[in-house]
């Protein structure tokens, strides 16, 4: 998935743009020459972008933590069987997670919210990206429930084993 | 519930479903079956205030941080420079190994990637020396798990956040049983070595012309390891603040005294941080929000009603909770079983009484030892998949000490909580 890696380099980018951003902050504080403020506030929303849109690669990059000490005691078709289930489970959870992230973007547009804080962020924005972030996610792991249904169907066990087999920290 | 939540988190992991999943199911049939209002509701806006938080924006740093270092060519010349320091102890390269996996752990908080990086330096030259395979890859290991404790450690911030204590207070408490881990560590090395020298390899003294030299190498990491801390403890900075002031000190220690950044560097750093903040991430906002639901469904008046109910004293209960934590480090990885268990553990302590910045370091101890006890211990595979030859089971003997030395810790932390609440209540 070429999107996820674009996607992750470009939060990267995002967050060493935070890191120059809050040195600057506390530079200018200490020199005394007031600040730029609200670096707090700034930070919190990179956050939640990367705690939503970078989700979807780590999961097509098969990082996110798997315990295996039963999984790596069966054979590989059990072992197929469990990736599979763990994927339909992981989508149906992550479809209702994003479902119920709804609410709170839509609650901030209906009444036109704004952060309590002296930027007056419209929450909109940020809580926009956020948003973005889960249905990506969701987007991403329906699509490879699909993939990895026709791959197991048909066969096709390396492909399989590939998209949602069990990732290694080693691969870091 | 308690019972029902433990054993179903414990199945639901056995499923090999991810963790961060499993926490969220656990959550969800928490809020279903166990509250009269409609938690589930709430499920969203945790999920929003959990990930929008600018503390834990410093895990991506000090993991960027980190990633910078070791992609830069740092560690391995901090590894060089160690070796000339530390070569003429009994046990010689050993110490090096383990000096370099603490320093580069304590600078990023990312275990993984330094006990990696150094086995990759470390390995060939243990073999060339002729030390024995066990003590040496032991003790990369086990040095890599040293950084989870000492700070500024990612585990560290994760406790604060999920139990609303005070991260520079827990990175102060740490500090102090974290260096006495890693002299330890030393120490052990040193004294196995001298009764059996066979284990060691030849002890080597270099000049001190060249031990000056070196000094070019490890003086920026010493330096950037006590800008990120002083600031902190000086009250100057935010842990998020001084980890980007250390991202930004990586990043000119790489281009001046490492192998300089290149573009492709620079993108691999920012991909593998974006690839473990988003798996650590997951994990931490399926935690909250189980957290949020159990703490509404009023588990500490529950919890409080067994405790009585059980006739266990606290005493009692801290072994108890202290051996759970030992048999589930042998299987379950050490983020997940951090993350799942303290929404049960935490409140238990904190309700006999506890002391919450104590209990996290008491935990992160043992945390570090599932790091590197078989059959699922992180740091052992890591150590064994740079190898190219021997088994596994040199990696697993040669931890051996080192588990001793943190069970000691453990014991120490018992029956002087001071070790880790003496810099707290002075600073």
């Amino acid at each position: 998935m070429r999107a996820n890696r674009a996607v992750a380099l470009l939060l990267g980018a995002t967050l060493l743009l935070t890191v120059l951003f809050i040195v600057t902050d506390v530079v200018l504080r200490k020199i005394g020459r007031g600040a730029l403020g609200g670096s707090n506030e700034i930070s919190s929303y990179v956050m939640a972008a990367v705690a939503s849109w970078g989700l979807s690669c780590a999961l097509t990059e098969r990082a996110h933590v798997r315990i295996d000490f039963v999984r790596q005691k069966l054979a590989r078709r059990g072992q197929s069987i469990m990736d599979m289930l763990a994927m339909v489970v992981t989508n149906g959870v992550v479809l209702l997670v994003a479902v119920q992230c709804w609410p709170v973007l839509e609650k901030t547009i209906l009444r036109g919210s704004t952060a309590n804080t002296p930027l007056e962020t419209p929450l909109w924005i940020p809580q926009g990206i956020w948003f973005g972030g889960w249905l990506w996610f969701a987007l991403t792991s329906t699509a490879l429930t699909l993939i990895g249904l026709y791959y197991l169907l048909s066969g096709h066990t390396k492909d399989f084993d590939a998209t949602l087999g069990m990732g290694s920290e080693l691969e870091i | 519930m308690i019972w029902s939540v433990a054993v179903s988190l414990l199945a639901l992991m056995a499923l090999s479903l991810p963790v961060g999943i499993v926490l969220f199911l656990l959550g969800i049939g928490v809020a279903e079956f166990y509250s009269s209002f409609p938690l589930l509701r709430g499920l969203g806006q945790m999920v929003w205030s959990s990930s929008a938080s600018s503390t834990l924006i410093a895990i991506p740093l000090f993991v960027l941080l980190g990633e910078i270092l070791v992609r830069g060519g740092v560690a391995s010349r901090t590894y060089t420079a160690l070796d000339k320091w530390l070569s003429w102890l009994p046990g010689g390269l050993i110490h090096a190994n383990i000096a370099t996996a603490t320093m580069f752990s304590a600078t990023s908080g990312s275990s993984v990637a330094t006990a990696a990086t150094v086995s990759t330096v470390a390995l060939p030259q243990g073999e060339s020396l002729g030390y024995d395979p066990r003590l040496f890859t032991g003790a990369i290991a086990a040095g890599g798990t040293l950084g989870i404790l000492i700070p500024p450690s990612i585990n560290l911030i994760i406790y604060g956040f999920l139990t609303e204590t005070s991260i520079p207070q827990l990175f102060l408490a740490g500090l102090l049983p974290g260096l006495m881990m890693a002299l330890a560590f030393i120490l052990v090395t040193v004294g196995l070595c001298m009764m059996w020298p066979i284990l060691g390899g030849p002890s080597r003294r270099f000049g001190w012309a060249e031990r000056f030299r070196g000094l070019v190498h490890l003086v920026p990491i010493l330096l950037l390891f006590g800008v990120v801390i002083g600031s902190i403890y000086a009250g100057w900075a935010t842990p998020t603040e001084s980890a980007a002031i250390g991202v930004l000190m990586a990043i000119g220690i790489a281009t001046f005294f490492g192998d300089g950044l290149n573009v492709l560097a620079i993108s691999e750093a920012l991909h593998g941080t974006i690839r473990i903040t988003s798996m650590i991430m997951l994990v931490i906002v399926a935690a909250y929000f189980l957290n949020f639901a159990m703490a509404s469904a009023g588990m500490g008046r529950k919890l409080g009603q067994m405790i009585v109910g059980s006739g266990l004293s606290p005493f009692g209960t801290l072994l108890l909770v202290i051996a759970l934590y030992i048999v589930l480090g042998f299987f379950i990885e050490t983020l997940s079983l951090m993350v799942a268990t303290i929404p049960i553990v935490v409140p238990i302590m904190a309700e006999l009484g506890y002391d919450k910045v104590w209990f996290g370091i008491l935990l992160i101890v043992l945390i570090e030892m599932a790091l590197i006890t078989p059959p699922v211990g992180l740091n052992l595979f890591v150590v064994q998949g740079t190898r190219k030859s021997g088994s596994m089971k040199d990696v697993i003997v040669g931890v051996m000490p080192y588990v001793a030395v943190m069970l000691l810790m453990i014991v120490a932390l018992i029956l002087l909580p001071n070790i880790a609440l003496w810099l707290p209540s002075v600073l």
